[in-house]
């Protein structure tokens, strides 16, 4: 049960969960959770491969930290551009925001 | 060259001579074009300076035994090496000296001629800028630096006939002038170029040495000498291209004097004999250049029977005394054409000064007006004028007889007995036309007084400066007419000074054909006869023989048709066919393509944008789609 399949397998779970969530949520609140979502499949898979298969040098677990950093920094920055569209829109239905349709 | 010691003054004033006119050209154009006077007289210094050193390089080589070279090599290219510089012998003397003497005694005639006129300065430029260009040409060692001299030649000539620009016809003249004889160049350059190619130097020595022949073959030689030939039927004026030059008289008469009679027309010839060895390798060239100057010969002079425009007068007999010189030329009489092109100038040259006073005094072009206003009474003009239509008839003892005989003597040692009697009936119908000019501003039907006595009173105020004008433009009439007089008697020495040390080439006086001398003057006389019948005597009529038939007339007025011809050739095949062709193919080719390159790059566009919903999520959805489809790509 504690074997690197079952990890695998989760991230990758976890990962089209995201991808799912991010084409079928009409929300772009919904569509940022998925994105976390699918950070999160990345990063449990490089934890993963550092703890079974090259546990020496911590690489893994310093790219994991980097992708937490990176996903603050992505939600802050997304959060003010939902901010930004809901203000132009009154609305944060991504529905809403077709105006490049050619 | 050795450059030693003693040699230095020749080449220092070769320098000299060359460079002085460019120098004041430049003068001229960048600091003092406000300044008439000092431009005019920085012009004539340059000039004067240049006249002095051509007259002492030609003393002091007087017995020239070997052509003397100067070159600087001027550019570098792999194997091809392009000297600039000077080469002296006997031709290239003489003929700067002429160009050097015309020029002085034009330009200190149009310090009278051009006084007051708002472009004296700028004049006195283009007359410098000629002056240097002719200069340099003349003394030229290889064809390279002469084309492109010759080419400075034609444009300095260009701003000349074009100098009243103000005038449409003076600029469609000069215009006209410059396509005409560009289309002649064109020629010449590919003749040079074939040269090159087979040859391989264009060094004049070497071109008229012996192992041109031997480079190349008979063929060869023939098409280039008859290519480079266009460019001596351009500049001078020869049959299919001969109908700038009267055109070319919109520009100032000293100009007329200067470039279109005395020197640059003469530069044609000038070349012709410049590399005469080189054409005369190939006897069918030279049968085909002794017809087209035959023809141009013809031509001209039945022109000049008609017109009553005293400078059309002049540039008709100067087309048909060019036709003589190529004809001499062509006929291997080498010094007979060079001696009627040193003649010619000096004669033509006084025709023209003559005839500025005349329209400067008059206000008009047409001889028998300025009869009628009392030409007569300007007594040197007159003199002179006379003077020079008898050398320019070939009456003895004037220069222009000598000459004359000296060329009717090469044509007659030519098996075919045609072209003999064709010059003699040139020579018939020269004295004609230049002696109906002559009487008909001598002995006018009708005087009118009226005319004369208004412009005497008008001019009455500034007399004292008009006499000074008057003076500085007959002094130069008075040195021509001199040299008119006496340049005959200079046949022996001159032919010894060019020929003598030339074994190819040999000149012929008229002392081989005794009954020639005879036949040939009593047709000029007869010419001069019928002119006095028709215009001289006393209620003569006025009209010539020609003009009575009213078809021939028409033809010789309307110069043979050529110029409507060239309209035709214009109208039909350049603009019907070539350039209604060029046009369409850039319409319709190029423009459409380019118009449905865009139009096509823009309805792509509209096509492809329906593609694009707006929607975040789908275009994602592409994305990840695509990537998918890469990264198995990839790892399968």
């Amino acid at each position: 049960m504690n074997s690197l399949y079952t990890y695998l397998f989760l991230a990758a779970l976890l990962f089209s969960l995201g991808i799912f969530g991010v084409f079928q949520r009409r929300s772009l609140i919904g569509m940022l959770i998925a994105i976390e979502l699918m950070l999160t499949g990345a990063s449990i898979n490089f934890m993963a491969f550092n703890r079974f298969l090259a546990p020496d040098p911590i690489v893994g677990q310093i790219y994991t930290l980097f992708i937490m950093g990176i996903a603050a920094a992505e939600a802050a920055i997304a959060l003010s551009i939902i901010v930004a569209v809901f203000r132009r829109l009154r609305s944060i239905n991504i529905e809403r925001a077709q105006e490049l349709r050619g | 060259m050795t450059s030693s010691w003693f040699q230095d003054p020749t080449l220092l004033a070769a320098m000299l001579g060359a460079l002085l006119p460019f120098v004041s050209f430049v003068l001229i154009m960048v600091f003092t074009r406000p300044y008439p006077k000092l431009s005019a007289t920085i012009s004539v210094a340059a000039v004067s300076v240049s006249l002095i050193c051509a007259l002492s390089l030609l003393g002091r080589h007087w017995h020239l035994e070997q052509p003397i070279q100067y070159t600087a090599r001027w550019m570098v290219s792999g194997k091809l090496y392009v000297p600039f510089g000077f080469m002296l012998d006997q031709l290239s003397l003489l003929m700067l000296t002429i160009v050097a003497g015309i020029s002085f005694l034009v330009q200190v005639y149009s310090l009278g001629y051009m006084a007051g006129d708002p472009g004296f300065a700028r004049y006195y430029a283009f007359q410098s800028l000629f002056a240097w260009a002719m200069m340099t040409m003349s003394i030229a060692p290889t064809m390279l630096q002469f084309y492109i001299f010759w080419e400075l030649v034609g444009l300095a000539s260009y701003f000349l006939i074009g100098f009243y620009y103000e005038k449409f016809s003076a600029s469609e003249a000069g215009k006209k002038a410059f396509v005409m004889t560009r289309l002649g160049d064109i020629a010449f350059f590919l003749g040079l170029l074939l040269v090159l190619l087979n040859f391989g130097n264009l060094n004049i020595l070497d071109m008229n040495s012996v192992d041109v022949t031997a480079r190349m073959s008979p063929a060869m030689i023939t098409l280039s000498a008859i290519l480079i030939f266009g460019g001596v039927a351009g500049k001078s004026a020869q049959f299919p291209l001969l109908t700038w030059l009267p055109d070319a008289m919109e520009g100032p008469t000293p100009v007329s004097a200067l470039l279109h009679s005395a020197t640059m027309v003469a530069a044609g010839v000038y070349m012709f004999a410049r590399i005469f060895p080189f054409f005369s390798k190939s006897p069918t060239a030279m049968t085909l250049f002794l017809a087209i100057g035959t023809i141009t010969m013809l031509l001209a002079s039945t022109m000049a029977m008609v017109t009553r425009d005293i400078k059309q007068v002049w540039a008709f007999s100067t087309i048909s005394q060019l036709g003589f010189m190529v004809m001499g030329l062509a006929a291997g009489s080498y010094f007979a054409g060079i001696f009627h092109l040193t003649t010619h100038a000096g004669f033509k040259a006084l025709l023209f000064l003559c005839s500025g006073v005349f329209i400067h005094e008059y206000e008009t072009n047409d001889f028998f007006e300025i009869g009628q206003h009392g030409g007569r009474g300007l007594k040197v003009p007159i003199v002179c004028i006379t003077l020079a239509a008898a050398a320019l008839s070939g009456l003895p003892p004037l220069s222009g007889f000598f000459s004359k005989e000296a060329i009717m003597g090469g044509l007659a040692e030519l098996p075919n007995p045609i072209w003999l009697w064709a010059g003699l009936l040139g020579a018939f119908l020269t004295a004609y036309y230049s002696f109906r000019l002559i009487f008909a501003i001598l002995f006018p039907k009708k005087i009118e007084e009226v005319h004369h006595g208004e412009h005497g009173g008008h001019g009455h105020g500034e007399d004292h400066h008009h006499a000074g004008l008057y003076w500085v433009m007959a002094w130069p009439l008075i040195i021509l007419a001199a040299v008119t007089l006496v340049l005959g008697f200079f046949q022996a020495p001159l032919e010894n000074f060019l020929v003598g040390h030339h074994g190819g080439a040999e000149g012929h006086g008229g002392g081989h054909h005794a009954w020639l001398l005879y036949v040939a003057v009593g047709l000029a006389l007869s010419g001069v006869g019928l002119a006095w019948l028709e215009f001289g005597r006393k209620g003569a009529s006025q009209v010539g023989f020609v003009e009575r038939l009213e078809p021939v007339k028409t033809l010789f007025a309307e110069r043979w048709y050529i110029d409507h011809f060239y309209r035709l050739f214009l109208d039909y095949v350049i603009y019907g066919i070539f350039s209604n062709l060029f046009t369409r193919n850039d319409r319709q080719v190029i423009d459409g393509g380019i118009d449905g390159l865009c139009r096509a790059t823009v309805g792509g566009g509209r096509v492809l944008s329906f593609l694009q919903s707006g929607m975040l999520q789908y275009n994602l959805m592409v994305m990840f789609a695509v990537l998918a489809l890469v990264a198995l790509y990839f790892f399968f």
